[in-house]
């Protein structure tokens, strides 16, 4: 019982960065209608530029995290102002092309700026040491990580329920020209999620700078996890993205325990499952 | 008017063309000035067509590969080449993908002229471009991949005599650990942490049967599976710690294996088991990763390591000229992929000098049974299997102030007829 439970822990915190990851892409989503291959991308780029500050450059790892936010919010600024904005009225399908484009050219960039090679900074003094949990030795780091996706969750649900530019961005969601009829300034708004999406990627990744590999292509190992769990939740439902991500990280961990042979397709059943139940997703309109 | 001018321009032009064709094609081409000695081997330039994994966490290890060809090619190069003809390299990345390889190889022999394949770091690609080895017509040294079955199987059973390899196949991963570890009558709990394909599968199973074979009061009580590109490893790790073993077998390896004992590190791994088994922890990049671990002692003398070349264990004068001119090349210290790459070109050179034709069929004659002595210590390629025989240790890592970053020590060594498997191979039941 106690290996259960405190599986589930370590499985919580796999889903949190699966969380922040799918937070930003199905908020893109439910608002902009885009979906962005390239939500990935920029996971990758905030773990870059947090090595980077704090990696080589010894920044504080807080500012890091937090210079490294603003870098991917200025890409997120430039890609919705120069590429995305144009393509609001076409086909999911050319901007799938379009997004995807921007995959290849963020990996490439990322080999000639960075090399190929896997980077891998030294932990921060601070996170090292476990808790005592269940008998077992949990990682201070994994309870930080657990409590940095549960307070981005809280931010995000005060920010879009309480807030003046939550409504905002609610309103053009449902209905764009009436939201700009009543004097929203849509374009504004737009540029305003993607950048805010992309600043979410961002932490994902530059969260797990001291204990993962900041490698090219890390963005696009993670983006189709990120997919299937919006699919799971339901398409621009953020209490969907986070009740998919914890259920797709805690039964990858739990399977990893119990039937180790399985656990590659697992989180495909998963999808297939809440599929053939419910098409539109768990928490989909 | 001008568009006039310009149209009978082109016309004039291409009669003057059809017209001088005939000329050109008597004119005998020019004769060199001073004809240079005819090259034994006929060719200007021998081409090695390299290939490993380029991108991602594991790219270090086809850099690697990249890296020691192209210091073999250079020095052989600025001796004036193999018998006259130069050597050249062309690298591409397999993606770690089999259908990539095998695009590669055919694109790499077929159209860029590749008289030699080497490289390669998954087992599952070398297992499929060693099946289409014979249809090129073409000789594949593996520098890095590692599962058995390339060289049991497909050389030794199939008679594909066009593979060879120069680096430790898994014997190094399972059989090597399982004969120093068989003496540590206090550890009888084994946990694994493997890869979720090819390499991982054998690696595992080898291990398990070797140490039965010695121990059988041994038990393993857990195994678990990673694929390419897992970014955590903690479940893994809990899901091995939750069966308390007395020792984690791990094969993930590049910039995953660093993750992999990062984590471990960051959830107290070391503080529950008793030893920690890593084969490939003597790379230069774990070593990297993990300096400031070893010199806090953080594994506290739990971790074992090795590889299939250790840079730091022979103290042979051809082994410390490599180590310096190699890291004077590329800022880095070599680890077995470059090395085994190294080793594949000048076992090619020796070769051709032996020959001195390019036939597949007589190089592949010339460098059964060779003896060639290299940076890793004198390499024998058995005719049967086409495996280079050598040994290299085990070991822990520890701290040198002499060196930039850990290496390893505290070495413990197994002749190589000893853990090498030999023909005839008895079949190991490979699972999962």
């Amino acid at each position: 019982m106690e290996t259960l439970a405190f599986q589930g822990l370590v499985g919580l915190s796999l889903a949190m960065y699966l969380w922040l990851l799918a937070a930003g892409l199905t908020i893109v989503f439910g608002v902009l209608g885009i979906l962005n291959f390239a939500h990935g991308s920029l996971f990758m780029l905030g773990a870059y530029f947090a090595f980077t500050f704090y990696g080589l450059w010894g920044v504080n790892f807080w500012f890091a995290i937090l210079l490294s936010l603003l870098s991917v919010g200025i890409v997120g600024y430039l890609m919705e102002r120069l590429f995305l904005r144009h393509i609001y009225h076409l086909d999911h399908a050319y901007q799938l092309l379009l997004t995807f484009g921007f995959i290849l050219i963020f990996d490439d960039a990322v080999k000639m700026v960075w090399g190929g090679v896997a980077k891998i900074p030294a932990m921060p003094t601070f996170f090292e040491g476990t808790f005592s949990v269940l008998g077992r030795l949990f990682p201070i780091y994994n309870v930080f990580i657990i409590g940095a996706g549960f307070l981005v969750a809280l931010v995000l649900w005060l920010l879009f329920e309480k807030t003046w530019w939550g409504r905002m961005v609610r309103a053009s969601a449902s209905d764009r020209e009436m939201a700009s009829a009543i004097g929203v300034n849509i374009p504004t708004l737009f540029t305003g999620v993607f950048v805010f999406g992309a600043m979410l990627a961002a932490l994902g990744g530059a969260l797990g700078t001291p204990v993962r590999v900041v490698a090219p292509g890390i963005g696009a190992a993670m983006i189709i996890q990120a997919f299937i769990i919006t699919v799971i939740g339901g398409l621009g439902n953020l209490k969907g993205a986070f009740v998919g991500a914890v259920i797709v990280g805690v039964l990858s961990a739990y399977s990893i325990l119990l039937f180790p042979v399985f656990e590659l397709f697992l989180i495909f059943v998963i999808m297939a499952v809440v599929l053939m139940v419910k098409p539109q997703g768990l928490f989909g309109r | 008017m001008k568009k006039k001018v310009g149209f009978f321009c082109l016309i004039f032009f291409f009669l003057v063309f059809i017209v001088s064709m005939p000329v050109w094609a008597q004119t005998p081409k020019k004769p060199p000035a001073k004809k240079p000695a005819a090259k034994p081997l006929g060719v200007e330039v021998i081409k090695f067509g390299g290939m490993g994994i380029m991108s991602g966490p594991l790219s270090i290890c086809g850099r690697m590969i990249m890296m020691g060809a192209q210091s073999a090619i250079e020095e052989i190069n600025a001796k004036g080449g193999i018998l006259g003809s130069k050597c050249e390299l062309k690298f591409m990345d397999d993606e770690l993908r089999p259908a990539v390889g095998v695009k590669n190889v055919r694109y790499l022999v077929s159209e860029w002229g590749a008289h030699f394949i080497l490289g390669v770091d998954s087992s599952g690609v070398a297992m499929a471009i060693g099946e289409i080895m014979p249809e090129m017509d073409r000789i594949y040294i593996s520098t890095h991949a590692s599962t058995d079955r390339l060289t049991e199987e497909l050389v030794w059973k199939k008679g594909i005599k066009h593979i060879f390899r120069t680096t430790v196949p898994t014997y190094q991963e399972a059989i090597l650990p399982a004969m120093i570890f068989k003496d540590f009558m206090h550890i009888k709990r084994w946990a694994g942490i493997n890869c979720d394909y090819e390499y991982g599968y054998v690696s595992w199973s080898l291990f398990k049967e070797t140490l039965k074979k010695y121990r059988p009061d041994v038990e393993f009580v857990a195994s678990t599976w990673a694929p390419f590109w897992t970014m955590d490893f903690t479940p893994h790790i809990s899901a091995a710690l939750a069966a308390n073993p007395d020792a984690i077998f791990s094969t993930p390896w590049g910039g995953e294996g660093v993750q992999l004992i990062r984590q471990a590190l960051i959830m107290g791994a070391f503080d529950k088991i008793q030893l920690w088994w890593h084969p490939t922890g003597a790379t230069t990049d774990f070593l990297e990763a993990v300096t400031s671990e070893v010199k806090a002692d953080k594994f506290k003398g739990k971790l074992w390591v090795s590889g299939r070349y250790i840079h730091n264990w022979l103290q042979t004068p051809e082994n410390k000229a490599f180590v310096e001119r190699f890291v004077k090349r590329w800022a880095m210290y070599p680890f077995h992929p470059g090395q085994g790459a190294y080793d594949a070109v000048y076992f090619v050179k020796a070769a051709l000098e032996k020959t001195r034709s390019l036939k597949t069929s007589e190089v592949i004659k010339a460098l059964e049974g060779m003896e060639l002595m290299t940076p890793a210590g004198r390499k024998y390629i058995r005719p049967e299997d086409h495996q280079a025989i050598y040994p290299t240790p085990a070991g822990r890592p520890v701290y040198d102030p002499a060196y930039p970053i850990a290496i390893v020590g505290d070495f413990k060594m197994i002749p190589a007829k000893e853990y090498f498997r030999h023909p005839p191979f008895e079949p190991v039941k490979i699972s999962k």
